[in-house]
């Protein structure tokens, strides 16, 4: 179950398409890279593609974080702010459908992804709201700061696992 | 001082065109994770590019024809075929990033998606192509791309701790990278300052603007000064990443995350600068990169060329191009990143180079297309030093792109 604010059913989230990191359509790419590391002997597993998930995610929710704080302070536009945010959600949901296809084979690796999408989805739960908000613009609900402390949730709650993935 | 003006006129539209979407996004994305370590690079860079476009405008003063026309004489048709296959290929690559580069820039001052944005992209491309004459589309694409100029304002304005940004000048692997990654990040860095594009579109240019040997010294000026001015906007772009969102963790995989420095030290009015730039830069690009595939095909197969001539005298010229933005316009269709095409890009543009650079080299070192501008012994020594560097770019960098995933 996705941890999703009222205002943003799951469903719209787990919609979006499933991704390599952030580009959707580099698919086939990543497929012929994935295949290629396979036969170099270059294949990570688990806990690396978590890793890779989670600072990828980490990276995305600072920048939205920076965005908001620069729309809050009047430095950028509400266009640039609500692509800034579209991008950071791309982000993590290609973290998020990449964490999702993995097939753990230990009880631990089972934690560990079940932990990382627990986090991810928080993370797309903060940019949902942060998203709200900025739709909203009228002084109501969710507003800018509910909005900045949804991510900066999401940034401590992914520095912990980075933390626990580190430790593995 | 007409002349003056002229040269003037012709430094700053070499800046303001040096950089396009290659160089904006490769310098980002190196800034955010290996800080000022690979400003060395760019320096490379630059010096290679001045050094060889200097050469190929040379070869198109002196012979009166352009690089290409020159090297499929000179060379063959097989050894010229290699070189359009591979300039070629990576130029469409290329145009695809620009224009996807223009849709995305267009995206961050409207909200609108990106993928609305590019048969507009395309369209006004194509358009200025067929109706804008060649100087005034060079000129105002350069000058408006000048507008880039913001990312080192807003250094300044950021007040960075100058002392430890000088100290991330020395060549050095940060903690969290891996000597691949910098290995991979330093050839596509290399590979965005040397695209062969601006060499055949340097030379094509100053056939269409009739440059003759009394032009060199311009052409000289142009290139020596207007292209490292180029090289440090290059710089600023990085050093903003390195200031803003290195520290806070941030890699850069996005045309928005380029900005927010400059939005940070110079707030909406340094936005605004920036999203022109952004804007002029890749579309001044796309413009460039469309034309010389234009050129490359119709100087390889003896077409009439040039948009000093009406179109209909250059049917299949211009029938080319409109190819080429349909193909463009295709790939980004599909919904693939824009951003990963031109990173993408940048390192086949590395892979490429002994094909664009070695021919260049041998055909202006033969007197007789060049008379008395022949190399001299310092420019072939240079020459020479840099394709063993080319060389070395090229077989390293399909390794590095597998053993990193592609840098990730």
């Amino acid at each position: 179950m996705l941890n999703t604010p009222d205002s943003v059913p799951a469903a719209q989230i787990t919609a979006r398409p499933a991704a390599f990191r952030a580009r959707p359509a580099a698919r086939p790419a990543l497929v012929a890279l994935a295949a290629l590391a396979l036969l170099t002997g270059c294949s990570g597993g688990i806990a690396q593609s978590v890793s890779t998930a989670v600072k990828d995610s980490s990276s995305a929710v600072a920048t939205a974080r920076i965005a908001l704080r620069q729309d809050m302070d009047g430095k950028l536009t509400k266009a640039a702010t609500d692509t800034s945010l579209e991008d950071g959600l791309k982000e993590v949901e290609a973290g998020r459908s990449s964490v999702l296809k993995l097939s753990p084979a230990t009880q631990e690796e089972r934690v560990a992804q079940k932990q990382a999408l627990d986090v991810l989805d928080q993370c797309a739960a903060g940019f949902a709201t942060a998203r709200a908000a900025l739709a909203a613009n009228d002084g109501g609900s969710p507003s800018l700061p509910d909005g900045d402390k949804a991510l900066a949730d999401a940034q401590d709650a992914l520095k912990q696992l980075e933390g626990a993935v580190g430790s593995r | 001082m007409k002349r003056l003006l002229g040269v003037a006129l012709g430094v700053l539209t070499a800046i303001g065109g040096f950089v396009d979407i290659g160089d904006l996004v490769t310098n980002a994305v190196v800034g955010s994770r290996f800080g000022l370590s690979m400003v060395w690079v760019v320096a490379v860079g630059v010096v290679g590019i001045c050094l060889f476009a200097n050469m190929s405008g040379r070869v198109a003063a002196a012979s009166g024809r352009a690089t290409f026309e020159v090297i499929r004489e000179r060379l063959g048709a097989r050894a010229g075929l290699a070189n359009l296959s591979a300039s070629f290929l990576i130029n469409l690559m290329t145009v695809t990033a620009e224009i996807g580069g223009v849709a995305l820039a267009l995206q961050l001052a409207s909200s609108v998606y990106y993928l609305l944005w590019i048969p507009v992209a395309a369209l006004a491309v194509w358009l200025v192509i067929w109706r804008v004459r060649f100087t005034i589309m060079e000129n105002v694409a350069g000058l408006l791309g000048l507008t880039l100029i913001v990312f080192a304002v807003a250094l300044f304005l950021l007040k960075p701790d100058w002392g430890a940004l000088a100290g991330q000048l020395a060549p050095s692997v940060p903690e969290q990278e891996t000597v691949w990654t910098y290995s991979y990040y330093a050839i596509a860095l290399f590979g965005a300052a040397m695209t062969p594009y601006e060499v055949f579109f340097f030379s094509s240019g100053a056939v269409e603007e009739g440059w003759t040997v009394k032009d060199l010294l311009q052409e000289r000026i142009n290139v020596l000064v207007g292209f490292p001015l180029g090289g440090l906007l290059s710089v600023a772009i990085a050093a903003c990443a390195a200031v803003v969102l290195l520290p806070a963790g941030i890699s850069v995989t996005s045309l928005s995350q380029v900005i927010l420095p400059v939005a940070e030290g110079a707030g909406k009015l340094g936005l605004a600068f920036v999203l022109v730039g952004i804007v002029a830069a890749t579309f001044g690009a796309a413009l460039e990169t469309t034309l010389s595939s234009g050129y490359t095909l119709a100087q390889f197969f003896g077409w009439s060329w040039g948009k000093f001539r009406r179109p209909a005298e250059a049917a299949r010229f211009h029938v080319a191009m409109i190819v080429c933005l349909l193909i463009g316009m295709a790939v980004l269709a599909t919904g693939v990143d824009p951003v990963q095409v031109t990173e993408y890009s940048v390192v086949f543009s590395a892979i490429a180079l002994p094909l664009t650079y070695l021919p260049v080299l041998i055909v202006a070192n033969d007197p007789q297309y060049m008379h008395e501008h022949v190399n001299g012994r310092v420019v072939n020594v240079l020459g020479m030093v840099y394709l063993v560097i080319i060389l070395v770019a090229s077989l390293a960098a399909i390794p590095l792109m597998i053993v990193t995933g592609a840098g990730s």
